[in-house]
């Protein structure tokens, strides 16, 4: 009864992460501003893949140790790679990097 | 203490990962891993506020159950409007608690941070919000 239980909310959870994966990247087709592609895309990205890092996490617990490694990089880096696209975007003479030192 | 803070944190962060990577407890991997956490190159460390090290941390962490109501939101939303906004940027003479800021702000689908702007006092933030209620009623 407990096994499907978790064998349940794991199959929520990556359906969600898959739903959110198909709605941040769909907008990657269509005609928008690129700034926005880029917040769909942080949905999909990061929120959806660390649902689904979380579903795995429940279905093979034994493999915890690198999941939550993938789960840690994941958010980490997907966060600041948006960051970095988006301020690649701006023209360069209007941007200031948050990293320049003075 | 202050001074050592830094040295201490980025230690155990890297033994922690070694930790993950590898499974294994034993005291020989322990002490390969802590050599490597020393060996391995470091920015020049500062003194570190404890205090705002924590909160920034927190605020870091309250920002992830955030991302997900903001997504939904964003699902749901019928429209949706651009805005350019900002916000009062931290010392940039502490780059961890600036790290943590921009991540904290980009994580929300709301916001994205796009550098510095007013001389590097403020954090640039372009932020996609649903469009408010009333743009919906015409007439």
């Amino acid at each position: 009864m407990q096994g499907s239980l978790v064998d349940h909310t794991s199959l929520l959870l990556l359906g969600a992460g898959l739903i959110l994966w198909f709605w941040g990247s769909w907008p990657l087709l269509e005609n928008r501003s690129y700034l926005s592609k880029l917040h769909a895309l942080s949905v999909a990205d990061t929120l959806g893949s660390a649902l689904m890092l979380l579903g795995l996490l429940l279905r093979i617990p034994g493999q915890w140790p690198l999941l939550t490694l993938a789960l840690l990089g994941l958010i980490v880096w997907n966060t600041i790679f948006g960051y970095v696209l988006a301020a690649c975007s701006l023209p360069a003479r209007d941007r200031t990097p948050v990293e320049e030192q003075r | 203490m202050r001074r050592l803070l830094p040295l201490l944190l980025s230690i155990a962060f890297r033994l922690a990962l070694w930790c993950l990577l590898t499974s294994d407890l034993s005291w020989l991997n322990l002490l390969i891993g802590l050599v490597i956490a020393l060996l391995l190159p470091r920015a020049r460390s500062r003194p570190m506020p404890l205090g705002a090290l924590l909160l920034a941390t927190a605020r870091s962490l309250l920002a992830i159950p955030q991302a997900y109501l903001e997504a939904l939101r964003l699902i749901f939303a019928p429209a949706v409007v651009e805005i350019e906004a900002s916000e009062p940027a931290t010392d940039r003479a502490l780059p961890l608690l600036v790290f943590l800021d921009v991540f904290r702000i980009t994580l929300t689908p709301f916001t994205i941070v796009l550098g510095l702007e007013d001389d590097g006092r403020r954090y640039r933030i372009h932020s996609l919000m649903p469009a408010p209620k009333q743009d919906g009623s015409r007439l």
